[in-house]
């Protein structure tokens, strides 16, 4: 072992086996929950690796992938779904025109995403399991995932074929009945309507604690409420159409919401 | 005079600065745009659009009947063109076999009278027009004009929305 | 016995084993840091870490497994490149051929899909444990972007990736998926306030064509194996690389 010590100097080394008297009494105290990386947790990320090959080894003996026929754009198939991931948005597309479904949610929910560290400015919370707090941060974020697993599973489990929705103990031979009925706001409504939600919901949460609006200031607090109005604005849509038939709030000539 | 020479030496660093960094940057957008315009192919190996279907007295039915809601759904150029030749009382007309929401294709059921389209559950009568499920508009149509030759020819490189379903092309007027 | 722990020893001290390992095993103190900092695989660990760090109930592991499983997606991948083609004469073709002829065909493109499937699923668990411990606060937003960037390369490299099968599931998920493109806003032919046709907009630039034909197969092909996999490979650098430089995996202040 000697004949290494002298050999090869690890300056950065020195700090931590020889270390200096003076300490900060929180780095000490640190230090001494602290663990080596090796061989404690280099043990734990092989084991679980061997795990994880494991369990993918007898996954692929189990199942296959699925292979269907040759492409034949002639031929759709019946219901055509997409992988689970993407089965949320294809929900969607339910309720909502092409480029709101496929184009301007996923972007909106990326962006948001992204500016979730610059908006959030509460200190509180880093580096732990809290709820009481970040409450307001956990319970959107958290709203919001939920959304995206509940029409995954919607619309993995529930969709048949002509995207119907089948209970599992259903026949898919059962042909349903589309909903034919569906109609639109006039414009007017809709655009009063949407006027309503996104204005009030955007005075009244700052009128309501103005301790929240002080410390976002007014661009941070626009970005929070106006991504938070917009996630709600899904279910919300979703809502309408299933209980009145609601096929589009607003129709213009160029684009329907 | 120093202070003059002071200042030219600062615009002439100043100009090649800009000259500088302004060649670099044009330089990397134009390669940019380069990549860009390099991902659109001018040559498609695709489809000639134009295809003939036969001549007039080919769907002309056997015994005349040629009032308005007639119709008659030929189905023979659906597998390779992806259109439905359609005779509605004198009036014929291409569809295009894609759903107008998100471009399946739609199966024409004959006991029923109506295309739907297996992907999210849109209906549409047999002329076209959707009257359920997620589809915006009616089925898009081709052109489709009498070609010299007296055959019948469809165009798709021109297609017609359904603002557009009585105008010139967008059907052909079968004389009996 | 004896000679053959004497020819153990005299490896162990000649030049070329000492060249290539630096330190001795010996469990001290020491050498569990050497361990680490002298080994370019294992330096991306720090050579000592919070206690709470390497608990699974703090972590869940879901980034590190997310990686390992992008590591088998490489390895797999590349073994898979041996016998696919991607032409639509022959993409089905030589998936029938692993399928059914090429020995552990069949298992590697199992592992290859299902370890696909599972590195989104992880992926949003790490993103989800992420936000719970508020790990994305300062000094970590920026690494918090990365990692959403992350994130839709792994959606891409499915999306990419679910077409080269060529079988009709393939086919109409990605006819779906294309079409959405297609209604951009501006960009795309169908959107709103279109400004252009469907020659030239984003979906034709994407399939190369107006249909999902030969150049949109190759073009996926391309994006799935070279350029998006590169760029996750750089972004999980730049990934970890911000954790060690952002002070650590987050603690309580």
């Amino acid at each position: 072992m000697g004949e290494y010590q002298d050999r090869y100097e690890f300056p950065d080394l020195k700090f931590n086996i020889q270390r200096g008297k003076k300490r900060d009494f929180r780095m000490e105290k640190r230090e001494k929950k602290d663990m080596f990386v090796w061989p404690d947790l280099v043990v734990m990320e092989f084991l679980t690796a061997v795990a994880l090959t494991i369990i993918l080894i007898v996954w692929a003996l189990l199942v296959n992938a699925p292979l269907l026929e040759v492409a034949n754009p002639g031929i759709s198939e019946n219901p055509s779904k997409a992988p689970w991931y993407f089965v949320g948005l294809q929900e969607l597309l339910v309720y909502f025109d092409p480029w709101i479904a496929g184009v301007m949610i996923p972007s909106i929910i990326i962006i948001c995403l992204i500016m979730i560290p610059y908006v959030d400015i509460n200190p509180r919370g880093s580096g732990r399991y809290t709820f009481s707090l970040r409450k307001f941060a956990l319970i959107n974020f958290n709203i919001g995932f939920l959304m995206w697993l509940v029409l995954i599973l919607i619309g993995y489990f529930l969709r048949g074929p002509d995207w119907q929705l089948y209970w599992p103990w259903e026949s898919w031979t059962v042909v349903k009945k589309v909903e034919d009925n569906l109609w639109s706001l006039d414009p007017v409504t809709g655009l009063t309507g949407l006027a309503l939600y996104f204005g009030l919901g955007m005075i009244i949460p700052g009128l309501v604690s103005r301790e929240f609006y002080r410390k976002c200031g007014p661009a941070r607090y626009t970005i929070v409420m106006l991504s938070i109005l917009l996630m709600y604005f899904v279910p919300i849509k979703i809502f309408l159409r299933l209980a009145f038939n609601i096929r589009y709030v607003l129709v213009t000539p160029w684009f329907n919401i | 005079m120093d202070v003059s020479a002071d200042k030219q030496r600062i615009n002439r660093r100043m100009f090649l600065k800009i000259t500088g960094w302004g060649s670099f940057f044009v330089t990397i957008g134009i390669f940019i745009a380069g990549t860009v315009r390099f991902l659109f192919p001018r040559v498609l190996f695709e489809q000639p659009p134009t295809f003939k279907i036969g001549f007039p007295k080919d769907f002309l039915p056997a015994v005349p009947d040629m009032r308005q809601g007639t119709l008659r759904v030929y189905e023979q150029w659906k597998k390779d063109h992806s259109v439905w030749i359609v005779r509605e009382g004198n009036r014929l007309y291409a569809i295009y076999a894609k759903c107008t929401h998100l471009g399946c294709t739609p199966n024409w059921f004959a006991d029923e009278r109506i295309f739907k389209c297996p992907c999210h559950g849109s209906r549409f009568y047999s002329n076209g027009v959707n009257f359920a499920g997620p589809a915006p508009r009616p089925l898009d149509r081709f052109r489709i004009f009498l070609a010299s030759d007296g055959r019948i020819t469809v165009d798709k490189s021109r297609i017609y929305r359904f603002r557009d379903f009585d105008k010139q092309g967008a059907y052909l007027y079968l004389e009996v | 016995m004896s000679r053959k722990k004497s020819l153990w020893k005299r490896i162990r001290r000649s030049q070329v084993w000492r060249s290539i390992f630096r330190h001795d095993y010996t469990d001290t103190r020491k050498n569990r840091i050497l361990q680490i900092r002298s080994n370019i695989f294992l330096h991306i660990h720090p050579a000592r870490i919070p206690s709470h760090a390497g608990k699974i109930r703090f972590t869940w592991c879901m980034g590190g497994i997310t990686f390992f499983l992008f590591i088998v997606e490489v390895i797999t991948g590349i073994l898979l490149m041996f016998y696919y083609r991607p032409v639509i004469e022959y993409a089905y073709q030589d998936m029938k051929y692993l399928r059914f002829d090429v020995p552990f065909g069949i298992i590697l493109r199992n592992i290859h899909r299902w370890a696909a499937h599972l590195m989104i699923a992880t992926i949003m668990l790490h993103m989800l444990r992420v936000f719970l411990t508020g790990s994305y606060k300062p000094p970590r937003e920026f690494n918090w972007v990365v990692g959403v960037n992350l994130l839709v390369i792994t959606f891409l490299l499915s999306f990419t990736g679910y077409l080269l099968p060529w079988d009709q599931l393939a086919y109409w998920a990605i006819t779906v998926g294309a079409n959405m493109i297609r209604a951009t806003p501006f960009i795309g032919h169908e959107g709103p306030f279109a400004l252009v046709d469907k020659y030239n907009d984003i979906r034709f630039m994407l399939l190369g064509g107006t249909e999902i034909g030969a150049n949109a197969l190759l073009r996926f092909y391309v994006l799935h194996v070279i350029v998006l996999p590169l760029t996750a490979a750089v972004l999980v650098g730049v990934h970890f690389w911000r954790i060690r430089k952002d002070g650590g995996i987050s603690r309580p202040l």
